[in-house]
């Protein structure tokens, strides 16, 4: 039997080939085991797997061939993934090839037995989603410190920025993820990163727009001799003569060029003969390539593939357009005072909000998610954020909430820094969200988030939209310009102000809020006006810039 | 003896391996005494760990000796 074995921590693909026909193979048999939502009653957002590989790697290989022996079959398969597995995702893979159906029925079952009960590898702890401390299960002490380390601790960059200087900032430092090639079902919502031409004409030929009758475009005759029927599939080419017509259907390709449209309903037709009983004013047809030209632009790169994008690409004979990668987003909440939503705070605590503000803020960018909970003690925080980042290749944006000012307990910037990452800045002069750390690591970025949900908000739309925007190749949000339809009060403030306001076809109604820790006020946010440094009130009617973010 | 901890051995023990030395070679028997020397928790896990070497599970007479790689086995989990 053909063996072959893989331990990944990348995820297992969508389809996997059966091996080249083997002689007599005539079942190829496929399972997979899949992350399931919940774990010991508990919902959770991931799995992490750990593995001795080695010896897991031998014990697979031993447990097929011995059960080759039982049951002849021809070739088997194996990729056990591990690390931190999302939901849904598969964590096992096997592909058993074999005669007939029977054998290789047999072995998968037994496999999966003995695999489960010899095989070296271990749901290591259950990550919840986002909203519970991941407490259930203890993190593992680091196996060794395999992170990439940076020379020279600590930077000496100057670390407030304006908010445009945050934004040149974060653009410049992040870089483009490799396109991928993939099929139009999975590429919605995804960023086009080349350019899709028409192959050819579209329409390809004129067509009919009307049931009715073609004729030459000057074509004077009062009786016209019918000399086919075309309906809307036929492709049948022929030169009209003056008198001669050809019955049409809506949508049907026109036999040459040069011809009009009759509607049916201006002709009186006797047998093959018709006579036009009206004048038509308009031709009735689309013209060859009115749409679009063979060559011209279908969809441009940079755009986000929507629904009616999607819809011309695969017009065009597009079904693996160049796309954005998902992008792999860890997000990690800090503090002891957080408790999951479910529980009621005790004094001092709060609520979790912002693992659910995150993940639905993300919701607009097809990526990966992954959320955590980081304990306090900044050693069990580091084991724990070790256990995700084995890999240099597990993550490409790290979303910490929290920590980032410079309490005691505040670790997001040594943490950052720990894990090899350069902080480009670590303070933005905005309110709210002035304590946001963004950091980077070869390809990866990191933010570190200000507590409060509002300030999250804010940041998000700010500078982690702008990241996501250049890791996928997108273009920028762009403030737009709008009218206040109220007075907006606000003495004025040595940072420029984020200003929450509910934009309604009138103009933009900015909403009360005295401090970033208030969050009633985004029940009605749908945009941010963005109020210049020491600018004072503004009236009704005044012009301001603002960022949607609905 | 380079002693390898899995899954939740690392919680138990904080680390991820150990060295132990022993003049002679160690049945299992033995080994489990040295280990639980270093280690007292492990005794909690002892009914349930297999031990390997050489990438295998040990046989019930299997004698360890200086230089092997042995790990510690706690219930799989995987799939």
């Amino acid at each position: 039997m053909e063996i072959e074995i893989q331990l990944t921590p990348d995820p297992i693909a969508e389809k996997i080939s059966p091996p080249p026909s083997l002689g007599g193979q005539g079942a190829w048999l496929e399972f997979r085991g899949v992350v399931r939502g919940e774990e010991n009653g508990g919902n959770i957002s991931a799995l992490e797997y750990e593995a001795y590989p080695e010896m897991a790697t031998r014990e697979i290989r031993r447990i097929l061939e011995s059960l080759g022996t039982k049951f002849p079959c021809l070739a088997a398969k194996v990729i056990h993934r591990v690390g931190v597995i999302p939901v849904g995702d598969t964590a096992i893979y096997v592909g058993v090839a074999s005669p007939h159906r029977g054998e290789a029925i047999a072995l998968l079952a037994e496999f999966m037995d003995r695999l489960k009960q010899d095989v070296p590898i271990w749901k290591r702890r259950a990550i919840v989603g986002g909203t519970d401390s991941v407490g259930r299960v203890t993190p593992c002490a680091p196996v060794q410190d395999r992170l990439p380390t940076r020379s020279g601790q600590g930077t000496a960059r100057p670390t407030l920025k304006s908010l445009d200087e945050a934004l040149v900032e974060i653009r410049s430092h992040c870089r483009p993820l490799p396109a991928v090639h993939t099929p139009l079902a999975d590429a919605f919502g995804r960023v086009l990163r080349e350019t899709v031409c028409a192959p050819s004409d579209l329409p390809d030929g004129d067509r009919s727009t009307r049931d009715g009758y073609a004729i030459l475009q000057n074509d004077a005759s009062g009786i016209f001799q019918v000399v086919d029927t075309l309906h809307a599939a036929d492709w049948k080419p022929r030169r009209l003569k003056p008198g001669e017509t050809v019955r049409v259907a809506t949508g049907a390709a026109l036999p040459c060029e040069n011809l009009c449209v009759v509607m049916q309903e201006h002709v009186e037709r006797d047998g093959d003969i018709i006579r036009i009983t009206k004048q038509e004013t308009a031709l009735n047809l689309r013209k060859r390539g009115e749409d679009v030209r063979a060559g011209q632009p279908l969809v441009p790169a940079g755009v986000r593939l929507d629904a009616g994008r999607l819809a011309l690409l695969a017009s065009g004979g597009c079904t693996q357009p160049a796309v954005s990668p998902r992008p792999r987003i860890i997000h990690f909440t800090t503090g002891d005072e957080i408790v999951p939503p479910d529980r009621t705070p005790k004094p001092g605590q709060v609520r979790d909000s912002n693992s659910i503000l995150v993940h639905g803020l993300l919701q607009k960018f097809p990526c990966s998610v992954v959320q955590a909970h980081l304990p306090e003690d900044f050693g069990a925080a580091k084991q724990l954020v070790l256990t995700f980042h084995r890999q240099p290749s597990t993550f490409d944006l790290l979303l910490i909430s929290g920590g980032a000012s410079v309490g005691d307990k505040d670790f997001t910037r040594p943490l950052l820094e720990w894990l090899g990452f350069e902080i480009i800045f670590s303070q933005v002069n905005v309110r709210p969200g002035r304590p946001l750390i963004f950091g980077v690591n070869g390809s990866q970025a990191a933010f570190g988030l200000p507590g409060n949900p509002l300030s999250h908000f804010v940041c998000f739309h700010l500078f982690v939209a702008a990241a996501l925007a250049k890791l996928t190749g997108a273009e920028p949000e762009k403030f737009r310009r709008g009218r206040l339809a109220a007075k907006l009060n606000d003495p004025p403030c040595p940072r420029e102000t984020l200003w929450s306001a509910r934009r309604e076809p009138a103009g933009l109604h900015p909403l009360a809020w005295a401090s970033s820790g208030d969050v009633t006020c985004l029940r009605e946010t749908n945009a941010l006006i963005r109020v210049p440094a020491n600018r004072g009130p503004m009236e009704s009617g005044a012009e301001v810039d603002f960022l949607p973010t609905d | 003896m380079r002693i390898l901890f899995f899954a939740q051995l690392k919680d138990t023990t904080g680390c991820d391996a150990a060295e132990i030395t022993s003049p002679a070679p160690l049945n299992a028997e033995q080994l489990w005494a040295e280990l639980l020397k270093k280690f007292p928790k492990l005794a909690a896990h002892r009914s349930s760990v297999r031990l390997a070497t050489r990438c295998e599970y040990a046989a019930p007479d299997a004698i360890f000796a200086n230089g092997d790689e042995i790990a510690l086995i706690p219930p799989v989990s995987g799939g």
